[in-house]
């Protein structure tokens, strides 16, 4: 199936960036089966409202959340409209992070470009820096050596498992789960020093660069297989305890359900798309992932995304193991993408980067988040739940308002 | 069936009791010393330090120690920690954040690349891209206990 995620003008004709089968690919033609998120993706309004919104009828207000309150954390707002239980129909206002960051970025060299691109979010900075430097590399033609390739697949799943076990751990927060959480936060912050001990930052910025991977020591690499294991057989043994504990999954189960067809509609891609029953990741058909076994659930509930996080979580660990093994042979040939198109698999679902550069100055940008179309999905699927499973709904999409508002 | 609280008494995970200081933070007020009650507003940060504060709730840092608390009202704090540059939007809640803040309280500006040029009252330090750790030895600084 086909999502669009992204349209912008290029010579006075209009492009679609659509993601189908795990292949991004730029399309001059609409069809009608992504024709749903066809204006969203045109206005990318910064006040997401829902299909249907229901404002008005016998006590209903709107319970404005944010922005500043320790629920979100965030500067953005929800705005529920309630009678007080149920929530009848929500809107949210990115604009309070809204930085102006793609208007700031036209005009600098690449190099500069790179640094801006890991700032538009921090805990997707290197997905970010991925699919930046993929996007500038493909437009000039430039092969990478296998090296920088292999250590790009690592730190690209050392983001996927920090931030997995973040919102893992927010989820049993808001649940109310002290062991797990605590647990959780454990592991959360292990995963951020290995980070540390692996790239030198925490959050894994300045490691990559134009055309490679900045200086890396091979010895490193010792390191990161013992901990990685340590972390996550460690994550393995807590997750198996959570999945006894009934009145954790109560909470989760059937809460905040986004269907297959809406997940479509919305653009929604990532662990989202693929709790809902789509088979549909951009690792798929990227050669350098051989055997890729990336969970599906049918449900669509925030119990389902849970768990194809947890999920992840070992099959992350598996393809960095695996690639410490093959790290000094040669990668396989990836393949050729659109010129200037960079893009990779977030924690959270596709990042796309549209990137001209003329006279070594970046002249257009464009950028596709996973947080941004993940609202759109959120504010659908809060619809009719009651308002204890709002922090669900809330965290178990992984979204943030730095990543959807630029 | 595995039991949780089990797991959660046979093993430690608190880690060292002093933290590195930042020479440039003043201690608050000496009524602090047992307890501070801070905020946190993000005003337009990447989410990376948001992160941060979220790492620094962490069981190694174990805040509560100290009789640190993370509060979740502006009303109930003694110390309000400013996240990220302020975008445009943000200036105005950030101002009416710190008006609600009762006497006497500081503030700490945390920022990341971007450097923060708005005049604010009591301003007890600040910190550029830290970790969590740094953070905490600069809490225990503003309460007095280094």
């Amino acid at each position: 199936m086909k999502i669009l995620l992204g349209t912008f003008r290029k010579d006075d004709e209009e492009y679609y960036i659509v993601q189908e089968d795990g292949v991004i690919s730029i399309e001059m033609d609409p069809q009608d089966m992504y024709i749903a998120n066809y204006s969203l993706a045109k206005s990318r309004d910064l006040i997401v409202v829902p299909e249907k919104s229901v404002k008005n009828g016998e006590g209903v207000f709107d319970f404005r959340y944010g922005p500043v309150t320790s629920g979100i954390g965030e500067a953005g707002v929800y705005h529920l409209y309630t009678y007080g239980e149920r929530i009848l129909s929500v809107e949210i206002d990115l604009s309070y992070k809204h930085r102006d960051i793609v208007k700031r970025m036209i005009g600098l060299d690449p190099e500069h470009g790179l640094k801006m691109a890991e700032n538009i979010c921090g805990n997707f900075a290197f997905s970010h820096s991925f699919a930046f430097s993929m996007a500038v590399e493909s437009g000039v033609g430039k092969i990478i050596d296998s090296k920088s390739q292999r250590l790009r697949i690592i730190a690209l799943e050392l983001e996927r498992i920090y931030n997995h076990l973040y919102v893992i751990s927010q989820l049993a927060q808001a649940a109310a789960q002290k062991v797990f959480a605590s647990h959780m936060s454990y592991l959360f912050e292990e995963s951020l020093r290995l980070n540390k001990a692996f790239s030198g930052s925490r959050y894994l910025k300045n490691f990559n660069k134009i055309g490679g991977i900045k200086d890396f020591d091979d010895g490193k690499i010792q390191n990161l297989k013992t901990n990685i294991q340590k972390i996550v057989n460690d994550f393995r043994d807590l997750y198996d305890r959570s999945l006894v504990s009934g009145n954790f999954l109560d909470r989760l189960y059937s809460t905040t359900v986004l269907k297959v067809q809406d997940a479509v509609n919305f653009g929604i891609t990532g662990p989202t798309l693929r709790a809902a029953g789509a088979k549909e990741d951009l690792r798929y058909e990227d050669k350098r992932y051989d055997d890729l076994k990336v969970p599906i659930r049918n449900d669509g509930d925030a119990l389902s995304r849970m768990e194809v996080r947890a999920e992840e979580i070992f099959e992350s660990e598996r393809i960095i193991l695996k690639e410490c093994e093959k790290f000094n042979l040669d990668v396989e040939k990836s393949n050729d993408s659109n010129k200037g198109i960079g893009y990779a698999e977030s924690p959270t679902g596709t990042i796309v980067y549209k990137v001209d550069v003329k006279n070594s100055i970046l002249s257009d940008l464009y950028i596709v988040t996973p947080s941004f179309w993940g609202f759109n999905g959120l504010v659908n699927s809060l619809t009719g739940n009651v308002f204890t499973d709002f922090q669900f709904g809330v965290e178990s999409f992984g979204i943030n308002f730095a990543d959807a508002a630029l | 069936m595995k039991w949780w609280p089990v797991r959660g008494i046979t093993r430690h995970l608190t880690e060292k009791s002093s933290y590195e200081l930042d020479s440039s933070v003043k201690p608050m007020n000496n009524i602090f010393k047992r307890s501070l009650h801070i905020y946190m507003i993000d005003v337009g940060n990447s989410n990376l330090l948001n992160f941060e504060l979220k790492a620094l709730q962490s069981t190694q840092y174990n805040t509560h120690r100290f009789g640190i608390y993370f509060s979740d009202s502006p009303r109930h704090s003694d110390l309000l920690i400013v996240l990220g540059k302020p975008t445009e939007k943000m200036i105005t809640p950030l101002m009416n954040t710190i008006k609600q803040m009762p006497e006497p309280f500081g503030i700490l500006i945390v920022e990341e690349d971007e450097v923060f040029d708005l005049k604010l009252p009591n301003v007890v330090g600040r910190l550029k891209n830290p970790e969590p750790s740094e953070i905490l030895g600069t809490l225990l600084k503003i309460m007095g206990r280094n």
